[in-house]
């Protein structure tokens, strides 16, 4: 009763609508989401088992694979709606939103530094007639990418990045130096020891409070629980339920499709 | 005067010169963003029958050098347009698609030079270019042609040097290397590509206006594809990813072939016009498969980002 007296608060976060968004390979629906609104709180979970579609639909709200059929529509905290899925894939960055990779991606060839100084840079400094540039932009952005590898531990960022566990540190870290308003974040923790997790939890709580709205696809159920202020669960394409994470923890469907009996 | 210098020398100079203008300019289209350009005499061809038509054809108010920097300019101009034509087909494309519509470019050139023989004489050639100066003999101003090609060159490595130092080489060399995650980034991968092409492509049809001079008869024959492997061979064997790749690889390949054995050894006069040509093929395709053999990343390595990145930027 109270609630709706209660003017709700003014989003003070972009949202993302998903409409009607259906995709499908070789025949085989895929996703098929009828409508999902990303954003209303300021951290959210994605869970699901594995093929739920969750990297799939992340990726469809990149514009990184086209969709069969649907909208995604981005709504800024200032300005027009944008319709994401009508926008090509370099352009989501421009409008702050960005995604890490579930799958450990890189840069072959270029070094920690580098990769991060490419993530940093504003376009208009890459242009092919500038080519003194350089050291201004190392003015720039260096000491901000300094503070991120010195948290996470990096010691030689003029050198490739080698392990696995590096290469994921170095995707999330090139997230955040987009200074996105709307992350994505695909098993963020996945393979990482303890310590660099709390980290990279500490750093979306930060980058949350902040402003930016950071959604998490995570199988590490502690993270998503300790974490989030909503959860959805996805199975088979369809989000089928959403909550905090205390409803969605002891969810009959969650605990059988999900979690297994005998685990609350 | 130049009585040391003999006139095969400077033609293979030139040719050196020429060819490892052309594969630093590949360099940054293949070592840096991966598109395999394998139509490198297409825009070189574009800037030399512009050149040279406007050079002869044309009526113009004003004599040299205004009339070579007008029409420099133009051939320039007209090979960044088939740059960008070529660049925005291949955007989207696969390297068998890259390799095909490049290839077919340069044959489409070779073609239109040879059909179009009103304006550009066809098989039979084109003649009446000449040094946009007279400083004397014709070995002197050929002298001097070379050396101004050699600066020019010389300018173009810079650049390419400067590239690698910058902010603009990484942003290549994140696309060639991942573009959807640059993209993902918010990099224009295609636009980046696309004005890579037309830049790179009028500097190709600038060397081609050199050439022109040059040579001062143009034939079709000349635009043939062994410019294209020249280049290639070149390239890949001082190092596709390296700057001084495409120096030390044409020093190796052109410099030694067209100097050294075609200047030096005491060939067959016969040989010239038709067993040396197929030689020099021959061995250029020797050379490309034995590095890609032994040593694919060519006799200066793969890039040393760690290295540069040190320099650059301390520790
Ligand atoms: N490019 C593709 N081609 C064909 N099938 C695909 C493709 N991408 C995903 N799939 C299929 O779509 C389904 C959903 O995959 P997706 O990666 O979205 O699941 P997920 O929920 O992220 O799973 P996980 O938790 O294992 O990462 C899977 O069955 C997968 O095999
Ligand atoms: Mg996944």
């Amino acid at each position: 009763m109270v609630a709706d007296v209660v003017a709700p608060a003014p989003a003070a976060r972009p949202q993302i609508r998903i409409e009607g968004a259906v995709k499908s390979f070789g025949g085989h629906v895929v996703v098929d989401v009828d409508e999902l609104v990303l954003g209303d709180r300021p951290i959210e979970g994605l869970i699901g088992p594995n093929g739920a579609g969750k990297t799939t639909l992340m990726r469809m709200i990149m514009h990184s694979i086209p969709l069969d059929r649907g909208s995604v529509t981005l709504r800024p905290v200032d300005g027009p709606e944008v319709a994401l899925s009508k926008l090509p894939a370099d352009q989501m960055a421009r409008h702050g939103v960005v995604k890490s990779n579930q799958v450990i991606t890189d840069f072959d060839k270029l070094t920690i530094l580098d990769s991060l100084l490419l993530a940093s840079t504003e376009h208009r400094y890459e242009q092919p007639y500038r080519v003194f540039s350089e050291e201004l932009v190392f003015e720039r952005y260096g000491s901000e990418i300094a503070r991120y590898l010195d948290y996470f531990g990096f010691t030689d960022a003029r050198a490739l990045a080698l392990s696995a566990g590096e290469k994921k540190l170095l995707d999330i870290i090139r997230c955040l130096l987009v200074k996105p308003s709307f992350l994505m974040l695909d098993e963020p923790t996945a393979g990482l020891p303890g310590e660099l997790t709390e980290k990279v939890m500490a750093t979306i709580r930060e980058i949350a409070a902040a402003g930016t709205a950071v959604v998490i696809v995570e199988h590490d159920l502690n993270v998503i629980w300790s974490l989030c202020d909503e959860v959805h669960f996805m199975a088979e394409g369809k989000v089928v339920l959403h909550g905090d994470p205390q409803s969605i923890r002891e969810h009959r469907t969650v605990v059988e499709k999900y979690l297994g009996e005998g685990h609350v | 005067m130049l009585d040391w210098l003999d006139a095969f020398l400077i033609t293979g100079l030139f040719e050196v010169v020429m060819i490892a203008g052309l594969g630093l300019l590949l360099h940054l289209q293949l070592g840096l963003a991966r598109i395999a350009n394998f139509g490198v005499v297409g825009f070189w061809g574009v800037g030399m029958y512009t050149f040279g038509v406007l050079y002869v054809k044309v009526d113009w108010p004003f004599g040299d050098p205004w009339q070579f920097l007008a029409c420099a300019a133009a051939a320039t101009l007209v090979a960044g347009l088939a740059g960008a034509l070529v660049g925005w087909l291949i955007s989207d494309l696969d390297i068998d698609g890259v390799l095909v519509v490049t290839l077919g470019f340069a044959t489409a050139v070779q073609i239109v030079a040879t059909t179009e023989a009103d304006w550009t004489g066809g098989a039979f050639g084109l003649g009446g270019l000449g040094f946009p100066y007279d400083i004397g003999t014709v070995k002197e101003n050929e002298f001097v042609w070379l050396m101004i090609t050699g600066l020019l060159v010389a300018a173009i490595l810079f650049y390419v040097w400067r590239v690698h130092r910058s902010p603009y080489g990484r942003l290549l060399i994140a696309t060639g290397g991942n573009e959807p995650l640059a993209r993902s980034l918010g990099k224009p991968t295609f636009r980046t590509k696309l004005w890579l092409f037309v830049v790179t492509s009028a500097a190709m049809g600038l060397l081609g206006a050199m050439e022109a001079v040059m040579v001062r008869y143009l034939d079709v024959g000349h635009i043939g594809i062994s410019i294209t492997l020249a280049a290639i061979v070149g390239l890949v064997l001082g190092g596709t990813a390296r700057v001084w790749g495409a120096v030390v690889g044409t020093v190796l390949t052109v410099g030694l072939f067209d100097i050294v054995i075609r200047t030096y050894l005491p060939l067959p006069r016969e040989w010239y016009s038709q067993a040396l040509p197929v030689m020099r093929e021959v061995l250029f395709g020797l050379a490309l498969i034995l590095v890609l053999l032994f040593r694919p990343l060519g006799l200066l390595g793969d890039m040393r980002r760690d290295q540069l990145m040190r320099k650059l930027h301390g520790r």
